[in-house]
């Protein structure tokens, strides 16, 4: 395997949260003990439920956010903290693309300035040039010039995922990014989206990380796949493995409530109790109040992630004595 | 509730603080207060006996300390004109002030949160127009004006009332009216407007619609909600008790507090303006105190979370 | 404060409301005022302290003097026109300044967080619980009077509206959108916040300036009736309405011409910033 390009270990991100005006406030752990690689030019998906701290670590991972502890390596140097003139000339090299794109584009400006902004922030080719790179980008994500004259409220949400994708990709960053890209678009338009990502990935060769809790999505997408559940990973592999034979009972959940298509039809798993909250996080293994096949030693001891098979890592007491092959043979 | 009180007292000492400081810093950058007080001609044993008795030869910090340790124990400087202690001169004027504005807070709450309550109730009513009306009034004519114009119309043209001085309850009239008038249009809108945001509420509606009699739903919902924004702005009117008066006051020749900030300032009497600034800000502050306990006994849900607070 | 026309805000949302006849007027008298500030030597008959001996105290409605003299002889309306321009000059420089040291404090709160936010937040605080009214008499005792000093303190009023504003709308553009974006692609301080978040929140804080002008108005105005405002040979409408006061029996229009001019202007900038609040930023109160 070649050196990854962003490479981050142990992230933990605990944030203070108050319930009320004056209780005492409680600490929440979004993210424990994440380790993530990414090579250039693959794509690794995350997946995960609301609240289990994905997007947290996709913004430490960017270096947005700064980890409580772990570290994060962006070609093979350390993410400089956030604000500082080093923090921000990398930001050349590494991209964001939102969940909301009328949020993330200023909605005084025209597109085609928003497009251009980022070569006029790292100062990048002749500016008389500019506007030929801002519509080359434009073409590239399917937007014509005229697009470029508009300004973000008059055109469709499509559109404008496009346009932030030309601005993040100005620059023309390593890594890209995307946090929930489509969940906030029309279902008809989702797929298109998607395959602009997937074709921009190919075409220039990016790393990129796949945030979402849309498994249909990440599998199109995503070369690897990681699974978090209340802040920390509990399933990794390769994404067509994974998705034929989950090694994680929640994994296993995930994939039966959401079918391959054209697969086989199994059972659903529905899971039983409240969804995860990460402010009552429970002892041991945090899945064990919803998982179907939890013993006594999952609600006391906490399962490390441990390799499981060919490049795949599952962190669960059962999966740690069989491996995968096994487990799902006897289930 | 005892972090909630510690909270509020913090922040009222702070707030006193920084006008101690406040005075402090403008009294040391606005010159020598020894050339000031004496004039440039003075001679310099003068000048230097001056300083020395106003402590103005130490250092820029020791002066800091010693003048808050000064005001600490009350010892607030003598008036530079006449030489009484400024703290005495500030007192005395203190009952020809509050005989104006105490009743026209009256006013102001006796006619303004009725008065808003009804045009909420009756909303676009006549009484709910003219309240509106007058309210804007209330904002854009200063109280000089309105105050010369009660003047021109009862002193000058009718000769009912006396167009200034204390000599008589006759004399306060015009300036309780002046300031009563303003005031309570201002609280009429404001009350109207929170007892309008209260009915708008889900759950007076819920109430309502449940068949519970609409004036126990006004009486025990409405009323109650609607006293929280409501007592904030009494709250800042009690706190004006005393500044309120300065403009009304000199309109009328009215021999307070305010008329006395007025003539120190021209004079350039500093200790006696010093005085009345912390006068000022002591009345604000302990207003805002009171209102602060006020929201903890009105506001059921900062008291649970208050008791919460205190494990 | 915008209940005069908020039943029907709320009620619905039309497209293109049309401005109500009221609005329209207010425009128009607060534009005739500025016409008048700005054209003051082309517009006034006579230079204002000129003085006419032979014709002292003259009532309004005098062929030379349309709005009559006061006990010098001196012209009502030209001392009226130049108090206007006066008047609404300190009253322009004072919120220029105010919304813009305000502007500037609550972006450093926002852009700093911790201990520089409670201590601008403390000192807005402080702002707004203290007479001002007082403050600044307290100011002009220590350092006596000159124009430049009382339009800096004067701009001193209402900062800490402008700098609640701009602070809450920084941290909420910063948190989640477009700011946050455009720090993400590597920009600087200067340009989020001056070319973004600047022109987006640009309308809120006209429309809070709309609201404070008048204010600052009234404050001129009771600080010059006080005589401690601006000071003779200059006036303003404030020091008219002083003067006038003295003449209040024998010459009543020496007051009223100013004291008209006040009210009126307050009352038309009020209209014009309540219906800009109520059509641009329903949600500033």
């Amino acid at each position: 395997m070649t050196a990854p390009l962003v490479y981050a270990e142990g992230l933990t991100r605990t944030y203070a949260m108050r319930r009320g005006l004056f209780s005492r406030p409680v600490a929440v752990r979004a993210v424990d003990g994440v380790t993530l690689a990414i090579a250039p030019g693959e794509t690794l998906g995350l997946v995960g439920e609301s609240g289990s701290g994905k997007s947290t670590a996709g913004r430490m991972l960017l270096g947005l956010e700064t980890p409580d502890r772990g570290f994060v390596r962006f070609d093979g140097r350390p993410m400089p903290p956030p604000g500082g003139a080093p923090w921000r000339a990398l930001r050349a090299r590494a991209q964001m693309v939102f969940q909301d794109p009328l949020g993330a584009l200023d909605r005084r400006l025209p597109i085609a300035t928003q497009v251009r902004e980022p070569l006029d922030i790292h100062g990048i080719g002749d500016p008389a040039l500019r506007g030929g790179r801002v519509r080359e980008l434009l073409g590239a994500v399917g937007l014509s010039a005229d697009h470029g004259r508009r300004y973000p409220f008059e055109l469709s949400g499509g559109q404008r995922q496009r346009a932030v994708i030309a601005r993040a990709l100005a620059t023309r960053p390593d890594l890209l990014v995307c946090d929930e890209p489509v969940s906030a678009l029309d279902v008809s338009i989702q797929a298109q989206v998607v395959n602009l990502l997937i074709d921009l990935q190919a075409g220039l060769g990016l790393a990129m990380l796949f945030i979402s809790h849309d498994l249909r999505v990440v599998r199109q997408i995503s070369r690897r796949v990681a699974v978090m559940y209340l802040g920390r990973i509990v399933e990794e592999g390769e994404a067509d493995d994974l998705f034929a034979a989950p090694g994680h009972p929640y994994t296993e959940a995930l994939v039966s409530a959401s079918p391959a298509p054209g697969g086989r039809a199994g059972r659903r798993i529905v899971l039983k109790g409240d969804p995860p909250n990460p402010a009552a996080r429970p002892s041991g293994c945090a899945f064990h109040p919803r998982c179907p096949v939890a013993e006594i030693r999952c609600r006391v001891e906490v399962p490390v992630l441990r390799p499981a098979g060919p490049g795949r890592q599952v962190a669960c007491h059962r999966v740690a004595e069989s491996p995968v092959a096994d487990l799902r043979g006897a289930a | 509730m005892l972090r909630f009180a510690t909270l509020r007292l913090g922040r009222a000492a702070i707030t006193i603080a920084l006008v101690v400081t406040f005075a402090f810093v403008v009294l040391r950058l606005s010159g020598d207060p020894a050339l000031i007080i004496l004039g440039p001609e003075a001679p310099p044993e003068a000048i230097a006996a001056f300083r020395k008795s106003w402590g103005l030869d130490a250092s820029i910090f020791v002066q800091y300390v010693d003048y808050f340790g000064a005001i600490l124990r009350g010892d607030l400087g003598r008036s530079m004109r006449d030489g009484r202690p400024a703290i005495l001169l500030v007192a005395e004027r203190i009952p020809a002030t509050l005989a104006l504005t105490l009743p026209a807070l009256a006013i102001k709450i006796g006619i303004g949160v009725p008065a808003g309550i009804y045009a909420a109730l009756h909303r676009g009513g006549p009484v709910d127009r003219l309240v509106m009306m007058l309210a804007v009034a209330g904002f854009t004519v200063p109280s000089f004006v309105l105050g010369l114009t009660l003047v021109l119309i009862f002193s000058v043209q009718l000769g009912w009332l006396p167009s200034g001085g204390q000599e008589s309850w006759r004399h306060a009239i015009l300036p309780v009216v002046t300031l009563g008038t303003g005031g309570a249009a201002i609280l009429a809108r404001f009350t109207r407007s929170a007892m309008l945001e209260v009915l708008g509420q889900p759950y007076i509606r819920t109430a309502s619609a449940k068949g519970v009699a609409w004036r126990a739903v006004v009486t025990g919902h409405a009323l109650p909600n609607a006293a929280i924004p409501t007592v904030t702005m009494v709250g800042f009117m009690v706190g004006s008790l005393i500044a309120g008066a300065v403009v009304v006051e000199s309109v009328f020749s009215w021999p307070g507090v305010g008329r006395l900030l007025v003539v120190a300032v021209a004079n350039r009497d500093l200790a006696v303006v010093q005085c009345i600034l912390l006068l000022v800000a002591g009345t604000m502050v302990a207003s805002n105190l009171i209102v602060d306990f006020l929201y903890g006994l009105l506001d059921p849900r900062l008291r649970a979370g208050g008791r919460a607070g205190a494990h | 404060m915008a209940e005069a026309s908020l039943p029907d805000a709320a009620a619905a949302k039309p497209a293109r409301p049309r401005m109500p006849p009221l609005v329209f007027v207010a425009i128009a008298w607060v534009a005739t005022m500025i016409a008048v500030a700005i054209l003051a030597d082309l517009v006034k008959p006579y230079v204002f302290t000129a003085m006419d001996l032979r014709n002292r105290l003259s009532p309004p409605g005098h062929p030379l003097h349309w709005l009559g003299t006061d006990e010098l002889g001196r012209d009502v309306l030209s001392r009226l026109i130049e108090s206007i321009r006066v008047s609404l000059l300190i009253a322009f420089g004072a919120s220029l300044i105010s919304a813009g040291l305000g502007t500037a404090l609550g972006f450093l709160a926002a852009h700093f967080r911790g201990l520089i936010e409670q201590a601008v937040l403390m000192l807005a605080d402080f702002q707004a619980s203290m007479p001002f009214l007082v403050l600044a008499l307290s100011v002009l005792a220590f350092f006596g009077n000159s124009l430049p000093l009382l339009i800096g303190l004067m701009g001193l009023y209402g900062w800490e509206r402008y700098a609640r504003i701009a602070r809450g709308l920084a941290i909420s553009a910063s948190a989640q959108g477009y700011a946050a974006a455009v720090r993400q692609l590597g920009a600087g301080p200067a340009r989020i916040y001056l070319r973004h978040i600047l022109p987006n929140i640009a309308s809120t804080l006209i429309v809070s300036m709309t609201l404070v002008f008048p204010e600052v108005i009234l404050l001129e105005s009771g600080l010059s009736f006080l005589g401690l405002g601006v000071q003779p040979p200059m006036t303003s409408l404030g020091n008219m309405v002083g003067y006038g006061r003295e003449y209040l029996t024998r010459a009543p229009w020496i007051m009223l011409a100013p004291a008209l001019t006040i009210v009126l202007t307050t009352l038309a900038i009020s209209i014009i910033g309540d219906w800009l609040r109520d059509r641009l930023d329903p949600s500033l109160n």
